[in-house]
């Protein structure tokens, strides 16, 4: 799997790219599409920007730490 | 395999952030929706996560130990030492902090027991007298469910006075066959100032000691009479 780090990409364009996959952002935070913070979903902490990662699996979106990807791997296993 | 986003993107002109083009970003969500690829921040850490998501260390632990959640802090254990190896100083806290508000300060614990190494030695004692393997395995897990009955790990702002009071309160209350007191950075030279008296006060107890420049690991083990 090819591997895209958002680590430089302007803020404009992943906000485009969240609003191409059906959520927002306020700047700050991911917004679902009702407006509300995504939360992520090992940590249940609401994911910001500019520490987001987006990985296939529903949309898994999480927050850029070792706790939540490790946990992702447990879920789905070693797919990235 | 990573993807350079430069070959294909325009680059921005501010902050010299890459821009992405509609149509470059309708394309890559095209292929992320087919699981071709992810987004992510750093290509490291996904590295250090599939490492211990793969490490022999884990394997081995796998098979003495089958409940998931604790295998889980273990794992986190390996990651905080591989940070601490690689002197990722604050993605170390930010783990660590992580790990604290999830599993609160016993899960902590549990995965500096494993990033210090004393899992490590303490299975190592344990094999040293093993009986059965039945009796190996609950003896790791005990001490890992219990982990505040065998180890004290001290903080940098702890005084000698107090670790020393406490680590004689919980032996006493336990009567533990092993225990540990366990040190890091400012908080190894706290431990190295109790040796001495903490040798005097347990003299049913033999020290063994594992030592680096930023690490103090003191187990003392109860003498079999």
């Amino acid at each position: 799997m090819e591997l895209v780090s958002l680590k430089q990409v302007s803020s404009e364009s992943k906000i485009s790219l969240l609003k191409e996959l059906g959520y927002n952002s306020d700047g700050e935070f991911v917004l679902d599409s009702k407006g509300n913070k995504v939360l992520d979903r090992y940590l249940e902490i609401p994911v910001k920007i500019d520490n987001m990662v987006l990985l296939p699996g529903s949309e898994v979106i999480l927050d850029d730490n070792e706790l939540s990807i490790s946990k992702y791997f447990e879920e789905f296993g070693d797919v990235l | 395999m990573s993807y350079d986003p430069i070959e294909s993107a325009s680059k921005g002109a501010t902050q010299g952030f890459l821009n992405w083009g509609e149509e470059f970003i309708r394309n890559l969500v095209l292929r992320f929706k087919d699981k071709e690829l992810a987004f992510i921040q750093d290509e490291k850490t996904i590295k250090r996560v599939k490492e211990q998501y793969n490490s022999g260390e884990l394997s081995f632990y796998k098979e003495y130990i089958e409940n998931k959640e604790m295998l889980f802090l273990l794992k986190m254990g390996l990651t905080l030492r591989s940070l601490e190896k690689d002197k990722e100083g604050e993605r170390k806290q930010n783990l660590r902090t992580k790990i604290f508000n999830k599993y609160r300060v016993k899960g902590l614990h549990i995965a500096q027991f494993v990033e210090n190494g004393i899992l490590n030695r303490y299975i190592g004692i344990l094999i040293d007298d093993i009986i059965s393997l039945e009796k190996f395995k609950k003896d790791i897990l005990d001490i890992l469910e219990n982990i505040e009955k065998y180890v004290l790990f001290v903080k940098n702002y702890d005084k000698e006075r107090e670790v020393i009071k406490q680590i004689i309160t919980i032996i006493k209350i336990n009567l533990s066959m092993i225990f540990i007191v366990s040190g890091i950075s400012s908080a190894a030279q706290i431990v190295r100032n109790c040796e001495d008296k903490l040798k005097k006060l347990l003299q049913d107890y033999e020290l063994e000691k594992m030592s680096s420049g930023e690490k103090e690991n003191l187990f003392f083990k109860r003498i079999l009479k």
